[in-house]
């Protein structure tokens, strides 16, 4: 198997807490490895470190201790140019939370030409790059438009196409979905795996949001800075008590599984999907 | 409500005036705005209010819109209007003589003509420029007018840049305000009575989460730009590369030929009070 | 008893010009005390219209607002005190506050009321206990408290003012599941002892099925439906239909019924579910 495309090894990153001599640590001897083209939901309740983990792998923040290689390369080193900096910041790329504090231009395709333009494309392979990047997320008949008029979900869309436009490997959406509504956030999560499947994209997405997770091939539960769970969703949403303990919630479906086997029915803990429940549930009971 | 202005947004489009490069269009805009202030006989008059049809007829912005753009401006034409009608000394005896209110014929041509050149005025500049450039292409325009100053260490492109991301901003601001100040309103701020001190202290409560909502956004939107690779004016290109053409020396010709048009029919026409007396 | 009704109200945005929407049509709704209402339906459909009219922020274009009986468009209605008798909490309220100190900002809405000193000091107490915000944290500045705190100062705030009706707007939005579960839980003790009307505006239906007593649900400025949780959920395709969603239990329990088990699925919540599974098995004889 070739070299993961992030590597992290014994991250540590802590804040002075002016009132107290104690160092606060927000991750402590993190150690992860992310496949290139994986699909992977990181999970953690608000203050797990999570969003910490997210800034530290295109060098936002810079960790204290630990090193970070990205395609093999290490963002770590302290003799890194701005030109590598650059780089990293085009491969991997970020989006935040608030969809209205992200957007730069007055008018959607300027917007999304923002970062191409950056990085000193020229302008015709810019005006391609711009179009197919809205064509992706299904914004091409809002490419004239002002952001402010657009809802939540779509100006979310078109952060994630100015960030396509940038040609990255890797998207990392640091909570992108926290702030949308239901209808806004499945617009997200479609475009999210969209990008996966289709453009081999690695996705990164940090989350708290337990529904998100399932779609994803992996998911790592980051807690106390720490890496508490990881594994497939099903591997981990099996673990109901440890992700109450975390301050996550699990699909009803599995609470309900895992609360008819601990009343002593022999039923399967890693059922995430009401069909697949219902399917076991209904030949058990027929039996 | 302040989200209803229309002056000053942009129009999309693809007319002739959208196609033309902003430097161009910049550059006429002062032109045209020149001409504005030449006008001085009925004449010239009658060749600007073709000539800005004539903008507005190329620029594919409905005749509504610019309109209804002019309309923040009703008290100005107002108060412009009234004060030139009372006011204005005239040399002829007065049209109208009733108690203190004294008319006289040339006060109101000298009305007429302050309410059409500021009518001029905005619809030609904002047609040539606001309506038909979108802001980035504007401040871009403007970038690259003034980038001589460059040698000489000015911050051209951080202050076009700055630009540009105000007004990206504004409409975001201006709804947010709108919002805590109904949110205050709900926990019983009152914004409407009192002294001046005391309407002005009550709006601490809006002001100040206002300012650190705009610096949360400031900053989160510095992280952002980085993580876009953004690192100042050296090395940018730019997605539509504008050159002038054939377009653009039309337009420039053009308005050279109306600030020409305008300067002959001044001297060749009769002055006002020529034509009054 | 019924504090607030609305009687054939429509609300239009812009009227007379081109911009000009129908935000509300023909709504008839009472909000009544000692319940927690839940207001349910997709961004746009009016619910944040609606609650601006209940404690006359908007007034309608036209119907009745009634407050206690009295019709707040009536010449000489007090808006002061029927802004002080019903509460409005409005969406990421921590971006209101303002004041040096978390006390002095839970102050202001009981202050505006012209209380006196030690009522003031006695209801902040009690407010900060609802939300669960110890008094260690009185003299912090609120912007110095994390993101769920800030929201608890903002909810205690409105809440000083001891309103007869108390309305939230998404006041879980963007939290994780713990802080969720806490804000929710708080206001749902506080209603509970309090007996007043609480209304509760939100996306998710799993929370409202918690959390409520009565749901209203909207669409596209309508009132789509209305009555208890079990009424609303068992039209499941109903909601469906307008693409609202219905708990995931709800839809586990229809998957399970279309498999041929004959159970009930007009269950919202998954203790339902599992007593009425478990009683199903009863029949098997094993758990």
């Amino acid at each position: 198997m070739s070299v993961p495309f992030i590597k992290v090894e014994d991250l540590i990153f802590t804040y002075d807490d002016e009132d107290s001599i104690d160092k606060h640590y927000v991750l402590k001897n993190l150690s992860l490895e992310i496949e290139k083209g994986s699909f992977v939901c990181v999970l953690g309740h608000n203050g797990s470190g999570k969003s910490t983990f997210a800034k530290l792998l295109n060098m936002i923040l810079s960790p204290d201790e630990g090193k970070i290689y990205i395609d093999g390369f290490d963002i770590t080193n302290p003799d890194i140019t701005e030109d590598d900096l650059f780089e990293i910041r085009r491969k991997v790329g970020m989006v935040f939370q608030n969809p209205d504090n992200q957007l730069v231009a007055t008018i959607v395709e300027e917007d999304v030409a923002f970062g191409p333009e950056n990085l000193g494309v020229e302008p015709s392979e810019i005006r391609r790059r711009v179009d197919s990047a809205l064509e992706t997320v299904g914004m091409s008949e809002y490419a004239t438009h002002a952001p402010h008029r657009l809802s939540g979900g779509q100006k979310q869309r078109v952060a994630i196409a100015g960030i396509i436009a940038m040609q990255p490997e890797c998207i990392i959406f640091d909570e992108s979905t926290a702030m949308l509504d239901p209808q806004g956030r499945a617009e997200v999560m479609n475009t999210i795996a969209k990008l996966n499947s289709e453009q081999g994209i690695t996705v990164i997405h940090i989350t708290h949001n337990m529904d998100e997770a399932v779609k994803a091939d992996r998911v790592v539960v980051i807690n106390e800075g720490e890496i508490f769970l990881d594994g497939t969703p099903k591997e981990v949403f099996s673990n109901v008590e440890k992700l109450r303990r975390a301050g996550l919630d699990v699909p009803q479906v599995t609470e309900l599984f895992y609360d008819l086997s601990h009343h002593g029915v022999d039923l399967p803990s890693d059922i995430l999907c009401e069909e697949e429940g219902a399917e076991i549930l209904s030949a058990w009971l027929k039996k | 409500m302040l989200k209803d202005i229309t002056l000053g947004q942009f129009f999309p489009g693809k007319s002739f005036l959208h196609k033309i490069d902003p430097r161009t269009k910049i550059i006429s805009a002062l032109l045209y705005i020149v001409a504005v202030f030449l006008c001085d006989s009925i004449m010239s008059f009658i060749i600007l209010l073709v000539a800005t049809l004539i903008l507005i007829a190329m620029s594919g912005v409905p005749i509504k819109i610019i309109v209804k753009g002019l309309k923040p401006l009703i008290f100005i034409l107002a108060f412009t209007t009234i004060y030139n009608v009372f006011f204005y000394k005239g040399d002829t005896p007065p049209l109208v003589h009733w108690k203190f209110i004294t008319i006289y014929a040339e006060g109101l041509v000298f009305a007429v003509i302050m309410a059409l050149r500021i009518i001029c005025l905005l619809a030609g500049s904002s047609v040539l420029m606001t309506y038909t450039t979108s802001p980035i292409m504007l401040t871009d325009g403007i970038e690259r007018l003034l980038s001589p100053l460059n040698k000489i260490k000015a911050p051209v492109h951080e202050f076009a840049m700055m630009m540009s991301i105000a007004l990206r901003f504004i409409p975001t601001l201006v709804e947010e305000t709108d919002k805590i100040m109904s949110a205050q309103k709900a926990r019983g701020a009152d914004f409407n009575s009192g002294g001046l001190i005391k309407r002005a202290r009550a709006l601490i409560p809006v002001l100040v989460p206002l300012f650190i909502s705009a610096f949360r956004r400031a900053s989160d939107l510095a992280v952002a730009m980085e993580c876009r690779c953004y690192r100042g004016g050296s090395g940018r290109t730019r997605m539509t590369k504008t050159r002038f053409g054939a377009r653009d020396a039309f337009l420039f010709i053009a308005i050279l030929l109306l600030g020409t048009a305008i300067v002959l029919s001044n001297i060749y026409s009769y002055y006002f009070p020529i034509w009054l007396t | 008893m019924t504090k607030l009704k609305l009687v054939d109200v429509n609300y239009t945005y812009s009227e007379g010009t081109p911009f000009r929407k129908d935000a509300l049509r023909n709504i008839n709704i009472e909000i009544e005390d000692n319940c927690i209402t839940g207001l349910i339906g997709h961004t746009g459909c009016g619910k944040s219209t609606l609650v601006q009219l209940l404690n006359g922020l908007l007034f309608p274009t036209s119907g009745e607002v009634m407050f206690d009986g009295n019709n707040i468009k009536e010449k000489g209605y007090d808006l002061k005190t029927l802004r002080h008798k019903v509460g409005l909490v409005f969406q990421y309220p921590e971006y209101q506050l303002f004041e040096d100190t978390v006390y002095d900002d839970i102050a202001f809405g009981p202050k505006n009321m012209g209380l006196p000193k030690d009522e003031i000091d006695r209801r902040i107490k009690e407010a900060a206990l609802f939300v669960g915000l110890e008094e260690r944290y009185f003299e912090v500045s609120p912007f110095d408290l994390s993101g769920g705190q800030k929201r608890r100062v903002a909810i205690a705030g409105i809440m000083a003012m001891d309103p007869d009706v108390l309305i939230l707007d998404e006041p879980a939005a963007g939290l994780d599941p713990i802080g969720r579960e806490e804000i929710l839980g708080g206001i749902y003790s506080y209603q509970r002892k309090r007996k007043n009307a609480v209304v509760i505006v939100s996306h998710s239906m799993e929370d409202m099925a918690r959390y409520s007593d009565k749901l209203i649900v909207m669409n596209d400025g309508e009132v789509f439906m209305q009555g208890n949780c079990r009424e609303v959920f068992s039209e499941t395709d109903k909601l469906l239909s307008v693409g609202l969603d219905v708990p995931q239990i709800t839809k586990f329990m229809r998957a399970l019924k279309s498999k041929g088990i004959d159970v009930r699925t007009d269950i919202f919540t998954v203790d339902e579910a599992k007593a009425e599974i478990l009683s199903k098995m009863g029949g098997c004889g094993n758990a």
